[in-house]
């Protein structure tokens, strides 16, 4: 494997991020929010644009990585549209997305989109999903609306690991534009004289926060790597990605939202779309303790694929 | 890694299978046994050219890639670093003197860590020099045509079987503390020298104090130039950047700990078993954040801030891994010796945690490190970084 991205996905990242700068940037989320059945119009042509609807990341290694950059890139700027979920698209179905769920209420962020979907459960068995309207606000759904699931078939196996995988490209995206901003705020918030960043208790929760996001970086291009290759632990791999982007975005957002002070929850403060819109990410579809616990269960006494895991305990000699 | 690593984590497990007593827990122990196997295991690399793998071959190394040094280090962490005091000789003293050492200096040191005869120790820390180690205070004051040193050192690992310190004394005063800095390369059994032991959690024979009382060397001892040692220990520092591959021991014994409890690990409390299914990922998490580190000082554009995320990370493992293998291991019940030594091994690991925070460059400068490579730098966009092969 390698550790980063190759330079052609990073350099298409770069031409994603600007693009959706300059189809609106932070504005765009604002927009959603207020109007969501304009969210296709307000994002589906920049991704046409961008070429990402003739991307392969299911046939192609290079182009699981471009799309992995793009996911990275709509986090950043908190792009309102489920750009991970339609690059996960089944190339067997007929749909336009794929949505990984589990729990008693499959829910998605398909709040006015009118595209169709597959959904795949954590074992991959397969259903046609559709949304239901939703009868809360988007200011207090983040665009989230239940799923009604007609069952397909039980050929997902191949689904749920890139599934799982490419959100987590989004989330680590929303993880780098709120440390960003945090950065910028200590940098120029002044208290008793001082910017905020000259104190090392700001500092030290900065860091905190930058080690957690670091970890989700190397996990993340790892996970994706488990894809490409076909691995048979890709999906345990993925959960392992997701455990850490989970536990990693409570950290990241709560030292964001600690250094911000009370701007940070206002409106006007762009680290307030950023946390909340994170939220259905890190939620669906399953939550920090659901994800850990669906991977203990996976990794029964094997645990993960690593230096001494093959087979388990040899290096020592233990024996019951 | 490549097949070529492969191989040589296969040949160095199974060397470690074949020469090591079952319950070596590192060479610091009260049994000399345990001092021996090291000293006998460091020969035996040597012989098959294992020991300085990584050196280049004009002195004797096998100018091994970056990625077969890593395998290196991870076994040898995993398996309780039976070079016991000598990787320090191999990884960044004997490099050192290649940098800045005279002719003489090479011939005289080179050989025989190479042969893995000779252990050193670091006399870097002092009473009132830990972290801000530029306010060391051990002076070396020249008189005619030798330098008298008088101070003390602390926390130095080895002191009591080292045959050579690798000192920092000041020789003088400059504008900056950092300035007036001098390394000597001294041998361990010159008169003016004390190693008194401190007993220790990590072990009755790791750390102590060493005291200089009018210790007399000369200029050939002097490694570099006189003055500018602080340049020389920086890149010992640098050497150290990726440290010790603490996520190999933490992952071997998260992976042994299912196999040691036999039909009890089902009988866990279930948050237990998925704290050690999270340590896991801390482990793959710390490895992959060195593996970077790695990559990069390959290709020569590490800096100190971008190896303090793993730094910070495989440190904080270390720490939460041991409580959590503390806390299985005082599940198990059975009282066979391979129990024992699992037991064992766990505790050990625990102590050597505590200091993993503390030793090499501790949790807080690294954190300064970072937080000033965070705040100097651009804004942070998603990574655009060159494409780096681990493979």
């Amino acid at each position: 494997m390698n550790i980063e991205l190759s330079e052609e996905a990073a350099e298409y990242g770069r031409q994603a991020l600007q693009a959706f700068e300059h189809a609106g940037g932070d504005e765009l989320v604002v927009l959603a929010e207020a109007e969501p059945d304009r969210r296709e119009n307000l994002v589906a042509p920049v991704l046409s644009e961008l070429g990402a609807w003739q991307l392969n990341p299911r046939g192609d290694s290079a182009e699981l990585e471009a799309a992995a950059a793009l996911c990275r890139s709509a986090g950043y700027w908190a792009v309102p549209y489920p750009v991970a979920e339609r690059l996960a698209r089944p190339a067997d179905l007929a749909v336009d997305g794929l949505l990984v769920v589990a729990g008693p209420r499959p829910a998605a962020s398909l709040a006015g989109l009118s595209l169709r979907w597959a959904a795949v459960t954590l074992d991959g068995r397969r259903s046609l999903a559709t949304a239901r309207p939703s009868g809360v606000s988007a200011r207090l759904s983040a665009l989230v609306t239940e799923l009604d699931l007609d069952p397909a078939d039980e050929d997902g196996a191949k689904d749920v690991a890139v599934g799982l995988v490419l959100p987590c490209w989004t989330l680590l995206g929303m993880l780098d534009r709120a440390i960003s901003l945090a950065r910028e705020h200590v940098l120029v918030r002044e208290q008793f004289g001082h910017p905020l960043s000259v104190f090392q208790s700001v500092q030290f929760q900065l860091t905190d926060a930058e080690v957690e996001r670091s970890g989700v970086e190397a996990l993340a291009k790892y996970a994706l790597w488990s894809v490409q290759d076909d691995s048979p632990d890709a999906v345990e791999d993925a959960l392992a990605l997701r455990l850490a982007a989970v536990e990693a975005a409570a950290t990241v957002f709560a030292v964001a939202h600690q250094l911000f002070g009370a701007l940070g929850f206002c409106d006007e403060a762009q680290l307030s779309w950023l946390s909340r819109y994170s939220e259905p990410l890190r939620r669906l579809p399953l939550g920090a303790i659901a994800t850990l616990e669906e991977l203990t269960s996976r990794a029964g006494r094997r645990g993960l694929t690593g230096l001494y895991s093959e087979p388990s305990g040899s290096s020592l000699g233990v024996a019951s | 890694m490549g097949d070529a690593a492969t191989a040589l984590r296969g040949e160095l497990r199974q060397l470690v299978a074949d020469h090591l007593p079952p319950d070596f827990l590192g060479a610091f122990t009260d049994d000399p046994a345990d001092l021996a196997a090291t000293q006998n295991f460091c020969q035996l690399l040597a012989k098959r050219g294992l020991l300085c793998l990584a050196w280049p071959p004009e002195y004797g190394g096998g100018g091994a890639s970056l990625w077969e040094q890593t395998v290196v280090r991870e076994e040898m962490w995993a398996h309780h670093e039976p070079r016991g005091a000598q990787y320090m000789g191999v990884n960044w003293v004997g490099p050192t003197i290649m940098r800045h050492g005279t002719p003489e200096q090479k011939s005289q040191h080179l050989p025989p860590i190479a042969r893995g005869e000779v252990i050193w120790c670091q006399g870097f820390s002092e009473p009132n020099a830990g972290s801000d180690l530029a306010a060391l205070r051990t002076a070396a004051r020249r008189d005619g045509d030798i330098w008298r040193i008088s101070g003390q050192k602390i926390w130095t690992s080895y002191a009591t079987m080292a045959q050579w310190c690798f000192l920092l004394a000041r020789t003088s005063r400059g504008e900056k503390k950092q300035h007036g800095i001098t390394v000597f390369l001294v041998p361990m059994s010159s008169p003016g020298i004390e190693v008194r032991p401190i007993r220790s959690i990590i072990g009755p024979h790791h750390l102590n104090e060493v005291f200089f009382d009018d210790l007399q060397v000369t200029d050939a001892d002097v490694l570099g130039r006189v003055d500018e040692g602080w340049q020389v220990a920086q890149e010992v520092l640098a050497f150290e950047r990726v440290g010790i591959a603490r996520y190999a021991r933490c992952e071997r014994l998260l992976h042994a700990a299912p196999a040691a409890l036999g039909a009890e690990w089902d009988a866990l409390p279930a948050e237990l078993r998925t704290r050690w299914a999270r340590m896991l990922v801390h482990c793959r998490r710390a490895r992959l954040l060195a593996y970077r580190v790695i990559a990069r000082q390959g290709e020569g554009r590490v800096r100190p801030g971008e190896a303090a995320p793993y730094r910070i990370a495989v440190t904080r493992l270390d720490q939460d891994s041991a409580e959590v293998l503390m806390e299985i291991a005082g599940h198990m019940s059975a009282r066979g010796e391979a129990a024992q030594r699992f037991r064992q091994e766990v505790e050990d690991h625990w102590r050597y945690s505590r200091a993993s925070t503390v030793a090499s460059g501790s949790i807080e400068m690294q954190r300064i490190l970072l937080a000033r490579s965070m705040l100097s730098g651009g804004s942070t966009p998603p990574d655009g970084s060159k494409r780096l092969a681990v493979a």
